[in-house]
């Protein structure tokens, strides 16, 4: 083998290898992002404080953890359980979307008041807001 | 110059403020080193002695590339950082092998320039990097897309309408739409409106999809209304392939339809549904369409009609096969056989195999491997979008490009029959690599976790106040009842 | 979490998990399409006749074969938009072969296939290696040793008869000239529009004629006299015999006949010997049976086959071409190989079941002449590129067997010149004489039993004291070796020495 294909081969192999280096480092920033996107993901997006639960489910003064939806209803099947009679099957919604939280009634009997108003439409809501499904109050909290 | 005036303007424009981008620095380093060891090993086999030939187009291409990073750096959006250099690697790549080949494959007058193949390819990238990077700094909320979804839906269909009109006639399929002096592809357009309508679509009525079925026997379909829109995109996508005789772009359409369905409802049956209707659809084309019988024949044994209708594809496994494992070096296949290239449309459909044959399987895979690192970020930027929307959008984007390049590779590797999509970002073609800049720059849009959030959940739209009725009826029947 | 119900649709992030997991099985999938024709079936493909690779080394020019002053033997030239074989000397065909898409090759045109067409792909690194070059059919010239003006002399000097001429220039081992006659036209054969026909004209007819074969190199002869060259170097070369050694039994059985185990082996062409016992040279000049049988006997089939085996014989000799093994015995007896001691005594004077190929002889010769050095026989000089006529490869000549010590090679030299020049050699060998010129050489008539004519051969070299070239000439049934063979030798050889002084 000559020198000239000697010089062949190495620019050849190079290029591949060069690529594969790329491919690596790029795989290597993937799993890093992968593992700080499961620590973001393991912490709830914010807590909802019961200030009040006459039915004693949700106990009062719990502090639940909140994910990006989050629906309030008699049914067990919601993410927040209430016992409670004067609250609906599937009574509220609470979402986070973005960067902000929303409430949104879901055509509920009694309905989902806000700061002791009515949640006609999806509203947005901050933190220390007081929330009211049936007879339970809550308040949004920071995450902890 | 006077600074003050441009910082005033700055502040009260859009609260600019730069943010590095490290990992995308280094990425794009790195890639850019790759591509130039690529070019000398291109030069130096072609001079027979080392060489870096004329790395004009290279160096443009690069400036490019910083370009980009520049203005996202300066504009300081928080968008991913990995998709530019993966894109740009995979657009290098493109260039090097245009570069490559017989600049006569494609000659076009660009005002008062005659311009070959290389430096068209040039330009088409730089365009597409353009839009992909305007795209991706500007997008800042998506009701454009959103609230629109069947005006968009309309102009798809007016596009191919358009096409059956008007559409120009190229190897026996009807893909190519001239207006003017202007000519492209529609349906690489169709395929961005096809997915911004779904994500629409399925958004809105994702909860009714995914939880009412009928049942019928064993099987559970979804409700009658909403197989609607499923046998719409069936008969779309029977129509592309009988007005256009694109085969290729029919099963992508269909595909990214059943692959963003089974997202929004995670609905095993509609998938089989879905895949049955393809069956019956491709059955139905097989008895019906001359072009897709012979299309079927070649792919079974190319070998048969090696000198005739499976040139094309006999040639590919030829040059698949000079490559090998190492592959034989850019610039040392495809030895001009009687100053032809050996596979036809090595620039186009082909690209893939011309890449195998130079760069070998190692090659190959690690292309391959730069598309599955595309669809790993296409498909976490849906995990992580701030709603149903986006996240649809963002997978469909993702699907558009990831799926278009494994039909054309399966394609070329004789592992399906060959259909006629591009490699984006890698083949020749304006159309496409626009198309591709614009899925990849709508993506970097959603990936902005700074992005203006999603409007709120709007009035209820008419199915969802309906639901809405009944349920609310049965839960005063059922306290009645109490 | 609960199944879903009306109005809450699962979570996305699951199903974009088995979206991934889908569009990775996808991937794999091409992973393995990729491996399977680029691994699996990538030796079948790329030598595939369909694949342009090799249409294009199929339709390539070839290098151009010539002879050792230049001459063009063979050479590529478009006919019709398609390449085709041209052979300006067909003369040289025994030689140079011929090559055809349609028919195939022979000869050198086989040999170098590789070099000619530029593709030498026989091993996995160097195709691989050749897959970097700018133009993979780098095509190289072949040049030969043969000189076309010798091998047209030759051809002459044949004149059409059935034999072989073979002539080599003792101290390199270069084949000057190769003749097989009959032959064929090689232009006819490559041409497309009648190259079947041609070859199946060849293949029919005469079978005895056999055109396309090199009897040269193919052919093997009972050697008659010839052979015993090959017995005096055996007996010289074991010490069984001397350049004095006499069997003082031998005049008598000039009348008598030798009789061994019951076979009487005769003679009785050289009455003027009278009652003298001959000694080797005496012998050899006039070609004494009686006198080799009995050397045989004393050399021993042990001897006899290991020093022929020395010479090139029970062995494809290493050529350019492919080399017929010659055979001192059909090898099946329980005497070494002989059946029995006639076999041995016959053999010793080149009758038995003794076969050569006229190459083989002219080995012979030129071992002798080259003072007991066997030079290894070449056909070709060097390659060279096609395009600039740049040096590739200068072959160098190589000893290939040192067979005898110079001084007993001398001996049989002696022995080989008394048989042209001496009085009593005259008589058989004395027509290859060439005029003052010291000629050495030894004729041959091989009876074939039966009533056919025989074999004449005859082996020689010239000039004795610096030997420049050396020969064996054979005329299948063609007579008297003294009469036919050796006239053509002597002519031949004296012509060599007047082109090339």
């Amino acid at each position: 083998m000559d020198a000239f294909e000697l010089l062949v081969w190495v620019l050849r192999l190079s290029f591949l290898g060069l690529l594969y280096l790329f491919l690596a480092y790029v795989v290597r920033t993937l799993w890093r992002d992968l593992r700080t996107s499961a620590a973001v993901a393991d912490r709830a997006l914010g807590r909802l404080m019961v200030i009040a639960s006459p039915g004693g489910r949700p106990a009062t003064g719990a502090a639940l953890p909140l994910q990006a939806v989050n629906s309030l209803g008699r049914d067990i099947n919601n993410t927040i359980p209430l016992d409670d009679a004067f609250a609906s099957a599937f009574h509220a919604r609470l979402t986070f979307r973005g960067r902000t939280w929303y409430l949104e009634d879901l055509a509920s009997t009694n309905g989902t008041f806000l700061n002791g108003q009515p949640v006609a439409m999806p509203t947005p809501l901050g933190y220390g807001d007081e929330i009211q499904v049936g007879q339970v109050r809550f308040r949004l909290d920071r995450p902890a | 110059m006077t600074s003050a005036p441009l910082v005033g303007l700055r502040a009260a424009a859009l609260e600019i403020r730069p943010r590095r981008r490290d990992r995308e620095t280094l990425l794009l380093l790195a890639a850019a080193v790759a591509l130039l060891v690529g070019w000398i090993s291109l030069s130096t086999t072609e001079a027979g002695r080392l060489a870096v030939g004329d790395p004009a187009p290279l160096l443009a291409y690069l400036a490019a590339l910083g370009l980009c990073h520049l203005a996202f750096v300066v504009t300081g959006r928080r968008t991913d950082q990995v998709l530019l250099p993966v894109v740009g690697l995979l657009g290098g790549i493109s260039l090097l092998f245009m570069n490559r080949l017989p600049q006569d494959l494609v000659q076009q007058q660009v005002g008062p320039l005659e311009l070959t193949l290389g430096p068209l390819q040039l330009l088409w990238l730089l365009l597409s990097l353009a839009v992909l990077t305007v795209l991706a700094i500007v997008v800042r909320n998506d009701s454009w897309l959103r609230s629109y979804k069947y005006s968009w839906a309309v102009a798809g269909v007016l596009l191919l309408l358009l096409v059956f009109a008007l559409g120009e006639e190229v190897n026996g399929a009807r893909l190519s739409l001239r207006l003017g002096p202007l000519a492209g592809q529609p349906s690489e357009l169709l395929k961005i409106i096809l997915v911004v309508f779904l994500a629409g679509y399925l958004a809105e009525y994702r909860p009714l999809l995914a939880g009412m079925s009928l049942r019928l026997g064993v099987l559970r379909l979804p409700p009658l209304p909403y197989l609607l829109p499923m046998l719409a995109m069936w008969g779309v996508a029977l129509a592309v392939v009988v007005v256009q005789r694109d085969l290729g772009a029919a099963l992508l359409f269909f595909g990214v339809f059943l692959a963003l369905l089974y997202l929004a409802t995670q609905r095993a049956s509609f998938v089989a549904l879905g895949v049955a209707l393809a069956v019956v659809g491709a059955v139905l084309l097989y008895l019906l369409q001359a072009h897709v019988r012979t299309r079927f024949q070649i792919w079974v044994d190319p070998f048969a009609t090696a000198q005739g209708s499976g040139y094309q594809v006999v040639q590919a496994l030829y040059a698949f096969g000079r490559g090998g494992i190492l592959g034989t070096g850019l610039g040392a296949g495809l030895p001009a056989v009687s100053g032809g290239v050996p596979v036809p449309a090595v620039h186009t459909d082909f690209v893939f195999t011309g890449l195998a044959e130079e760069l070998g399987t190692t090659g190959a895979l690690a292309i391959l491997g730069l598309y599955l690192v595309l669809a790993e970020r296409g498909l976490r930027i849906a995990a992580g979008a701030a709603d149903d929307f986006r996240a649809l959008l963002a997978a469909g984007l993702t699907l558009v490009i990831v799926l278009q390049a494994a039909i054309i590779s399966a394609g070329n590797l004789k592992l399906i029959p060959l259909t006629g999509v591009t490699l984006p970002f890698v083949s020749y073609g304006g159309s496409s690599l626009l198309a591709s800049g614009i899925c990849v720059g709508l993506l970097l849009a959603l990936s902005d976790a700074g992005v203006e959030a999603p409007p709120p959940p709007g009035r209820p739209g008419p199915a969802e106040r309906f639901r809405r009725r009944l349920a609310g009826g049965r839960e005063r029947l059922g306290r009645a009842v109490a | 979490m609960s199944g879903p119900r009306v109005g809450s649709a699962p979570p996305l992030p699951r199903g974009l998990l088995r979206l991934a997991i889908v569009v990775i099985a996808a991937y794999s999938a091409l992973a393995l399409g990729l491996g399977y024709w680029q691994g699996i079936r990538a030796q079948a493909l790329t030598e595939d006749p369909g694949n342009p690779i090799v249409a294009a080394v199929r339709d390539a020019p070839r290098g151009r074969i010539l002879d050792a002053r230049g001459t063009v033997l063979a050479q590529s030239v478009t006919r019709g938009g398609v390449q085709v074989r041209s052979y300006p000397q067909p003369l040289a065909a025994p030689v140079v072969g011929y090559w055809s898409p349609t028919l195939g090759a022979a000869g050198l045109e086989r040999t170098y296939d590789a070099q000619l067409s530029g593709f030498v792909g026989i091993t996995p690194v160097d195709r691989l290696l050749r897959k970097f070059r700018p133009d993979p059919t780098a095509a190289q010239d072949v040049v030969t040793s043969l000189d076309v003006r010798l091998q047209a002399d030759a051809a002459r000097l044949l004149g059409g008869r059935r034999g072989a001429i073979v002539a080599i220039e003792p101290s390199t081992g270069r084949v000057l000239a190769m003749v097989s006659s009959p032959s064929y036209d090689p232009n006819k054969l490559v041409d497309p529009a009648t190259g079947a026909a041609y070859l199946a004209s060849l293949s029919a007819g005469d079978a005895s004629a056999s055109p396309l074969l090199n009897r040269a190199t193919q052919g093997r002869y009972t050697p008659g006299s010839v052979f015993k060259i090959v017995t005096a170097i055996a007996g010289l070369g074991s010490g069984k015999i001397t350049p004095a050694t006499t069997f003082p039994d031998q005049p008598a059985e000039e009348k008598t006949g030798f009789v061994v185990q019951g076979y009487t082996v005769v003679d009785g062409h050289h009455d003027f010997t009278g009652h003298t016992a001959l000694d080797l040279t005496e012998a050899t000049a006039v070609s004494c049976n009686i006198y080799y049988a009995h050397a045989g006997l004393a050399i021993g089939a042990a001897d006899l086959r290991a020093w022929a085996r020395q010479l090139g014989f029970e062995a494809s000799i290493p050529f350019d071409l492919p080399v017929a093994p010659s055979q001192v015995t059909a090898g099946t007896g329980p005497l070494n190989g002989f059946v029995d001691e006639v076999e041995l005594a016959n053999a010793a004077y080149g009758q038995g079941t003794t076969f050569v190929t006229p190459l083989q002889m002219a080995l012979v010769a030129a071992t002798v002449a080259d003072g007991g050095l066997l030079m290894r026989p070449t056909l070709v000089d060097a390659l060279r590129a096609s395009a600039d006529g740049s040096l590739i490869e200068q072959r160098q000549p190589q000893v290939w067997r040192t067979v005898l010590p110079a001084s007993e090679a001398t001996a049989v030299r002696q022995a080989m010149q008394a048989a042209v020049e001496s009085p009593w050699g005259k008589p058989f060998a004395g027509s290859a004489k060439i005029p003052g010129v010291p000629t050495a050489g030894k004729t041959g008539t091989a009876q074939l039993g039966g009533s056919g004519e025989p074999h004449a051969w005859f082996i020689g070299f010239a000039p004795a004291n610096a030997p420049r070239i050396a020969v064996a000439v054979l005329l299948e049934q063609g007579g008297h070796g003294g009469q036919v063979a050796a006239p053509i030798g002597g002519q031949l050889m004296g012509d060599w020495l007047k082109l090339a002084p």
